[in-house]
């Protein structure tokens, strides 16, 4: 990059120019380097845009502030190549004008202050260099059930090349053991005979689909667009080059022998809703014990499920499966009678309709109700007795057959796991281990399915109960994998419909990852990012913190714990810069420098009866919930100074150091929620922070500094109506602490 | 506790219950929205969305034995509300039907009531036979006076026996339904008497009937016919009695207009008349619900109106002087006089002693709304 020649545009429009004095916004901008400083009453219309254009073409402009509106805001207007020019945005719109009296000296100290802040950022900031190679784009899909039959059909047509690999001999899954299936269409009354059949034979039949039964994944390694997979097909091995991955392994039964408080092992006449598929199959429904047909039919919601003892959750499709079945026992013998004891009826969607009409069935009974007790008597029959909650009181109900609605855990769960009791994070075995420090606890991850070559473990990382961590609503398929999409049953129990549609949306995020890595950019959230991360390696002291903490495993560490970079994994958010304690990792445009010069630009007031602050926050969710604070003109402290970082798992501790040794009376960290419901887009982020944070109270502590004045506070993006409350109790707990002694050094 | 039921799978009765108007019933899902809106519903294992299982799940004894069917007064306001359109009103009005059919002893007495023709062919050959076989069956000349073709000591036998026999029956089924009530749990908050004194005074007044707000109307039709039947019984006893009474005060029937029995006996006819007319208005205006009225209950309203119209056409022709038709007519209301007396353990007017005793049962075991 040439010379840099920064150029500073304000925008008066939107009640900025009415709010602030203008000029000395540009003085200030010019006092920090500014080389061209320009004022438009309309920034982003086509004549203000055209102001930067000229000056880039014509003055040789080569990084611009545009001090105006939110960065959520017009990025198609303010759009110069990212490649040759630095393009830096100052809210001081929803951020000064819109949440601040105007014209007073407070908030032009403010917006002063931002101004210099995007000056230095951009003059910190450097043009990415994009890695770019040839990338194999063919696509591996690991399971050849619904799920990975529907996702190897949906990828070909798309025009990829897929590799669809089954451990059975034959392709269909759990799909091809049905005996019915619940209705996928008008009216939703009546069960189907199963479709996988078709489906199967069109992936036989697709030129662009390797199909390997009889094969296991014996190692994945390498990183979206370069993937080489490890087969053993029949007991041999072969190695395949792929680009992407879809996880369709799908889901296996809860252990029924778990559930002998229900019968079952007990009593030959419980059985599970699996093998009920496998009665149905046969034709008449019939006891186990003597093969009589079964009149009257017991089914036990949630055997197991929603029970802190046994599968914690709800497996969302046993109420149909139950409802379908019910509908096989009436269909054997139309005086037979179906019981169907549930803790609460769940059947989603468009479902209600095949809940209806099973209701109607005379010889349907459904009830809300706990089981007490199940006994056998001596013709076989068993007796159920129930707490019915709707009757008000308990009955015994004889049954042939009781079935147990047994839940789905999902494949990646190793045998004879608990899944109300796993490892967090990975599911392994707790090891002790021999280290200079000690004799310390780890993890060992067990491997299962994907063999993954990974520094952070052979399989998906968890958040709970073994499904592949990814945002549940935000980011469905998204794992912690980048270039690995999760679909079906595998990352959350489904019914094969719902499995489908998944299997379509996880190929066209592999599609789109492999899109964007051909380009050397970043996929969601960061999408089209092309900076990468830097190592100055040769001041890396082998922490491993920045192996450890990624949250996307994208490092591994050669012999000696040095981080081996795999920058396709990467998503661009910084934790391991905040990690780093030797400051080694940097992007172009965004570093520890970076932001230790912003905070360092900073005015602080030296006599203030308010304390000042600085905070940092995440651009996710921090970012537009001050926006929309603004947009609805709230009100909060001016004595408050944003810097907005990518996730706050960028959070170095050193900018804490930088801001309290300047006099800046606290600091507090504004990022997304964390724990087991986070929001944290790049997962771990804010968590990492939190932890961070934790280290640094006690060095604060030690200081003599008190601890509370670093402080983090978790926002959703809809809380923006909080902020004043949040911002002020800060304030509030700063100024009992008293001024920070270090002000005025 | 109560003791525990052992279910089986009954189609038959839940069948049954749909064939006899109560087709909705499958549709209940069990929001509870019904037991909600009920003005009269109890807190405590609310009514109607248990009834609903039951029927859903064809517990026919638990149905028979349930009081909490007898409570309900038929508002309809969770009909009204239903989200399914289950119309739990309409399924608990079969529902006392086929709980009055259960407790009936003799149990085939129940099935009889249900066929109208039959049960009306009963008393029609019956009369003819005594009347044939005495030499009665013609018209008899001169004034007209109904004893003299049908005399009253026949009338005596006949109706007294047949009081006994079902006055008997019906206390039979009313004990034994209040025998297997008691299985639904001991009830200890209220003794019998006061129970009972405190269920009828609300009888008398109709303020439980008046809570079900939505039908104002029916409450007064079915006050008008209360006090009718009550003063007709009245009146049957009191001309009972004019005849028994020694000279001079022995009265003979026609009685004189200007008589207070006859007075009394005008009126409730009228009552009877113009109740049952607002009650029959009543359940044929659209109440902006899809509300059905069993078969059970037309039938019964069409007896009552029967007995009604043809006692008063039976006074008015003879009043008129025309034999011919007089006697026929006459006939032809004893025919559902006896209709309304002997088939009253199994008919709708047998619910007066169901729902007498399942109020008093209820606030004994004070499941007893506040009134």
């Amino acid at each position: 990059m040439s010379e840099a020649k920064l150029g500073v545009y304000i925008c008066t429009d939107c009640g900025i120019g009415e709010a602030l004095n203008v000029e000395e916004l540009g003085n200030a901008a010019k006092a920090r380097g500014a080389a061209v400083v320009k004022t438009h009453p309309f920034l982003c219309s086509q004549e203000g845009v055209q102001v930067i254009r000229d000056d880039i073409n014509n003055e040789g402009v080569n990084k611009i502030v545009i001090a105006a509106c939110s960065q959520r805001v017009n990025t198609d207007v303010f759009d110069f190549d990212p490649l040759k020019y630095v393009t830096e945005r100052v809210n001081i719109r929803e951020h000064v004008v819109w949440c601040q009296p105007p014209n007073t000296e407070e908030t032009q100290t403010m917006a002063e202050d931002y101004v210099r802040l995007g000056v230095i950022r951009a003059l910190r900031s450097e043009c990415p260099e994009p890695k770019i190679t040839d990338i194999n784009r063919d696509i591996l899909v690991v399971g050849g059930g619904v799920t990975g039959i529907t996702a190897a059909i949906e990828a070909s047509r798309a025009g990829s090349r897929v590799v669809l690999v089954e451990k059975e001999a034959e392709l269909g899954g759990w799909a091809r053991k049905m005996y019915r299936v619940t209705p996928t269409k008008p009216p939703f009354a009546e069960l189907e005979k199963p479709s996988i059949d078709a489906k199967i034979e069109e992936v036989k039949n697709d030129a662009n689909i390797t199909v390997k039964t009889n094969t296991t994944i014996a190692s994945i390694e390498g990183e979206p667009g370069m993937y080489r997979a490890t087969l053993n097909v029949n007991g041999s091995e072969e190695t395949v080059e792929i680009g992407a991955i879809i996880l369709a392994t799908g889901w296996k039964p809860y252990e029924a022998s778990r559930l002998d408080h229900l019968g079952y092992g007990k009593f030959k006449n419980v059985v599970t809703n699996v093998e009920m598929e496998e009665i149905a199959s046969k034709g008449k429904i019939t006891r186990p014990s003597d093969g009589k047909e079964a009149k009257s039919v017991v089914f036990i919601q949630c055997a197991g499920q929603r029970d802190e003892n046994h599968v914690p959750y709800c497996s969302t499709v046993c109420c149909n499966v139950s409802l379908k079945q019910a509908m096989y026992v009436r269909e054997s013998n139309p005086d037979a009678g179906a019981y169907i004891i549930y803790k609460d009826m769940r059947t989603p969607g468009l479902y209600e309709n095949f809940y209806k009409a099973a209701q109607d069935d005379e010889g349907i009974f459904l009830a809300k109700g706990e089981v007490l007790g199940i006994e056998e008597t001596g013709d076989g029959s068993i007796m159920v007795e129930v707490d019915n909650q709707l009757l008000g009181k308990k009955v015994k109900i004889r049954a042939d057959l009781v079935v147990l609605a047994t839940g789905m855990l999902t494949s990646l769960l190793p045998e004879d796991f608990p899944v109300n009791d796993l490892t967090p994070e990975y599911v392994g075995n707790i090891v002790k281990k021999e280290t200079q420090d000690g004799v310390i606890e780890e993890i060992e991850a067990v491997p299962t399915t994907l063999h993954l070559k990974y520094r952070q473990g052979p399989e998906m990382p968890h958040l709970k109960y073994g499904f592949p961590d990814s945002h549940f609503i935000c980011f469905p398929y998204e794992t912690r994998r980048t270039g690995i999409y999760a679909a079906g049953a595998v990352r959350h129990p489904m019914d094969a419909v719902q499995s489908a549609a998944d299997a379509a949306g996880a190929v066209l995020k592999a599609i789109q990852c492999l899109e964007l890595t051909s380009q050397g950019k970043a996929v969601h959230p960061r999408s089209g990012d092309q900076t990468f991360p830097e190592f100055r390696l040769e001041s890396c002291t082998q922490c491993r913190r920045c192996t450890v903490e990624c949250p996307f495993g994208v490092l591994d560490e050669d012999e000696k714990g040095t981080p081996k970079e795999h920058p396709y994994r990467c998503r661009r958010c910084g934790t391991c810069m905040g990690a780093c304690p030797q400051r080694i990792i940097n992007f172009k445009n965004y570093s520890i420098d970076m932001i230790s010069s912003m905070i360092k630009t900073v005015e602080v007031p030296d006599e203030s009866e308010e304390p000042f602050i600085v905070a940092l926050i995440c651009e996710n969710d921090a970012y537009p919930a001050l926006d929309m604070a603004g947009q609805n003109g709230i009100q909060y402290s001016p004595n408050y100074r944003f810097i907005t970082l990518r996730c706050l798992g960028g959070t170095n501790l050193v900018w804490i150091a930088d801001a309290l040794s300047k006099g800046i009376d606290g600091v507090l960290l504004i990022g997304c929620k964390y724990g087991d419901d986070y929001q944290c887009h790049f997962v771990k982020g804010s968590q990492m922070a939190s932890e961070r944070l934790g280290k640094v109270q006690e060095t604060l502590d030690r200081l003599m500094l008190e601890s509370d004045r670093v402080q983090q506070v978790q926002l959703a993006i809809n809380e923006w109506d909080k902020l004043p409350q949040i911002l002020n109790d800060f304030s509030d707990e700063l100024k009992e602490l008293g001024p920070n002694p270090y002000k005025g050094f | 506790m109560a003791e525990e039921t052992v279910i089986t799978p009954d189609l038959g009765f839940v069948r049954s219950l749909k064939g006899a108007g109560a087709e909705t019933l499958k549709k209940c899902y069990q929001c509870a929205t019904c037991s909600v809106v009920c003005p009269i519903s109890p807190d405590d294992r609310p009514f109607p969305r248990k009834e609903m299982v039951m029927a859903q799940w064809g517990m026919k004894e638990e149905l028979a034995a349930d009081p909490d069917v007898w409570l309900c007064h038929n508002c309809n306001d969770c009909s009204k509300y239903c989200p399914r359109g289950a119309r739990p009103g309409d399924v608990l009005s079969v529902m006392r039907q086929k709980a009055i059919e259960e407790n009936a002893i003799p149990g085939f007495m129940g099935k009889i009531v249900r066929n109208p023709v039959t049960a009306l062919l009963i008393p029609v050959i019956l009369f003819i036979a005594v009347l044939g076989s005495t030499g009665h069956l013609r018209i008899p000349d001169g004034q007209i006076v109904y004893s003299k073709f049908f005399p009253i000591h026949y009338i005596e036998y006949i109706f007294i026996a047949a009081v006994a026999l079902s006055g008997v029956a019906y206390l039979a089924s009313l004990s034994r339904f209040w025998n297997t009530m008691g299985r639904n749990g001991a009830a200890t908050q209220k003794g019998f008497v006061p129970a009972l004194i405190e269920t009828l005074t609300e009888l008398i007044t109709h303020r439980r009937f008046a809570k079900c707000e939505a039908n104002a109307d029916r409450k007064n039709g079915h006050l008008l016919v209360f006090f009718a039947f009550i003063g007709l019984a009245v009146t049957t006893v009191w001309i009972t009695v004019y005849y028994y009474l020694p000279e001079p005060y022995r009265k003979l029937s026609p009685i004189s207009l200007s008589d207070p029995m006859k007075w009394l006996a005008n009126v409730s006819a009228l009552a009877l008349i113009i109740g049952v007319l607002i009650l029959v208005v009543n359940r044929m205006k659209d109440k902006g619900i899809d509300s059905v009225s069993s078969s059970f209950d037309w039938t019964f309203l069409t007896m009552i109106v029967l007995l009604a119209v043809t006692g008063i056409l039976t006074e008015l022709i003879r009043l008129a002087g025309i034999a011919t038709i007089a006697y026929p007519m006459y006939f032809i209301h004893l025919t559902f006089v006896f209709y309304t007396i002997v088939y009253f353990p199994y008919s709708k007017l047998a619910h007066m002693g169901y729902r007498t005793l399942a109020i008093t049962y209820a606030k004994m075991a004070g499941r007893d709304v506040e009134l």
